[in-house]
């Protein structure tokens, strides 16, 4: 009897492919996926009102800065990455005057953080202290070093995880209407 | 096999039906805002650590958290206006438990159907195939017989 039952085990089998084929692809799917990246919600959204004294005991409010590319970046003085990183911000203001850089201090003391300007460069931008974390729940922040780009109309545009170096702030200054 | 396996999977999925409606319909007692500020805690992952909530971990990250959870229930958002604050900051991945409770019973929906396919095969396959043959022994008085030589046997 060649018929019926033959046919309905061979049905049966079809479960087995139809099953596994998505998931093997959703597993392989995975493999290029890098764990470190962390979308942001805050991408194509306003910046966030940054609101703080800075370490030279001014009031900042980030609306000074409104109408120019900002890049915002969040460091520690016992962050090791943020010194070779400190020279990548150096240059880049240099570089382009346009350019407002804002330091948001990240679990620090004042006195760390004038040690490390005081050794590595101080660029002159406002540096923000942020002792009750505030600023740094606003950004969504992991850990330093991070970076967040804002072009002319407020509206962040990237955030950078880790160190920069100067090939990744070229790309993403580009990305904020900021052109070597 | 047969005459048992359907009431206990119709009385499996009854049992489990009526657990979720318990749980639904339970009423919870009203949370002081401590209370309140200690759950959201455990429900936010701590930003720089691994793997543990905001309520667990002791770095200043997640100290910050509780602070703002602090602040913001006192300033009279909602819990759910708190859990809304931090993901809109951070992202989803912030939340230790799904938005959506449905996704936990659905590891227990595949157990319960796994089960019950697996029944449904295993009878549609001991099933004995339909014949015209009777099998020996199952005519009243066949049965009658094997009645009494047990009870004898038993005396």
């Amino acid at each position: 009897m060649p018929g019926p039952p033959r046919r309905r085990l061979s049905l049966g089998w079809l479960a087995l492919p139809v099953v596994l084929v998505p998931l093997g692809w959703l597993l392989f799917a995975g493999l290029g996926r890098d764990p470190r990246e962390i979308p942001s919600p805050l991408i194509g959204h306003p910046l966030p009102t940054l609101e703080a004294m800075t370490l030279d005991g001014d009031a900042f409010a980030s609306a000074s800065v409104a109408g120019h590319p900002i890049v915002v970046n969040i460091w520690a003085s016992w962050c090791t990455p943020c010194i070779d990183e400190h020279a990548v911000l150096l240059d880049a203001a240099d570089a382009h005057p346009e350019l407002h850089v804002v330091g948001v201090i990240y679990q620090d003391t004042a006195d760390g953080a004038r040690r490390f300007l005081a050794r590595y460069g101080d660029g002159g931008w406002p540096n923000l202290l942020d002792d009750n974390g505030r600023i740094a729940i606003d950004l969504g922040v992991t850990g330093p070093p991070e970076t967040v780009f804002v072009d002319a109309r407020g509206i962040v545009r990237a955030r950078h995880i880790g160190p920069l170096t100067a090939d990744v702030m070229a790309t993403l200054l580009s990305g904020i209407g900021v052109s070597p | 096999m047969r005459r048992i396996g359907l009431p206990l999977a119709i009385g499996a999925v009854l049992a489990l039906a009526g657990l979720v409606l318990v749980e639904a319909l339970r009423p919870s007692a009203p949370l002081t805002q401590d209370e309140q500020a200690a759950a959201i805690a455990a429900e936010l992952r701590c930003p720089d650590c691994q793997a543990l909530s905001v309520a667990e971990s002791d770095t200043a990250a997640a100290a910050a958290f509780r602070r703002e959870i602090a602040d913001l229930l006192a300033a009279g958002r909602t819990p759910e206006q708190v859990r809304s604050h931090f993901v809109a900051r951070y992202g989803g991945w912030i939340l230790l438990t799904p938005p959506n409770p449905l996704v936990w019973w659905v590891p227990i929906a595949a157990i319960v159907l796994g089960i019950a396919l697996l029944a449904w095969w295993l009878l549609r396959v001991r099933r004995p195939a339909k014949s015209g043959v009777e099998p020996p022994g199952s005519s009243d008085a066949a049965r009658a017989r094997v009645h009494e030589e047990i009870e004898q046997f038993d005396a």
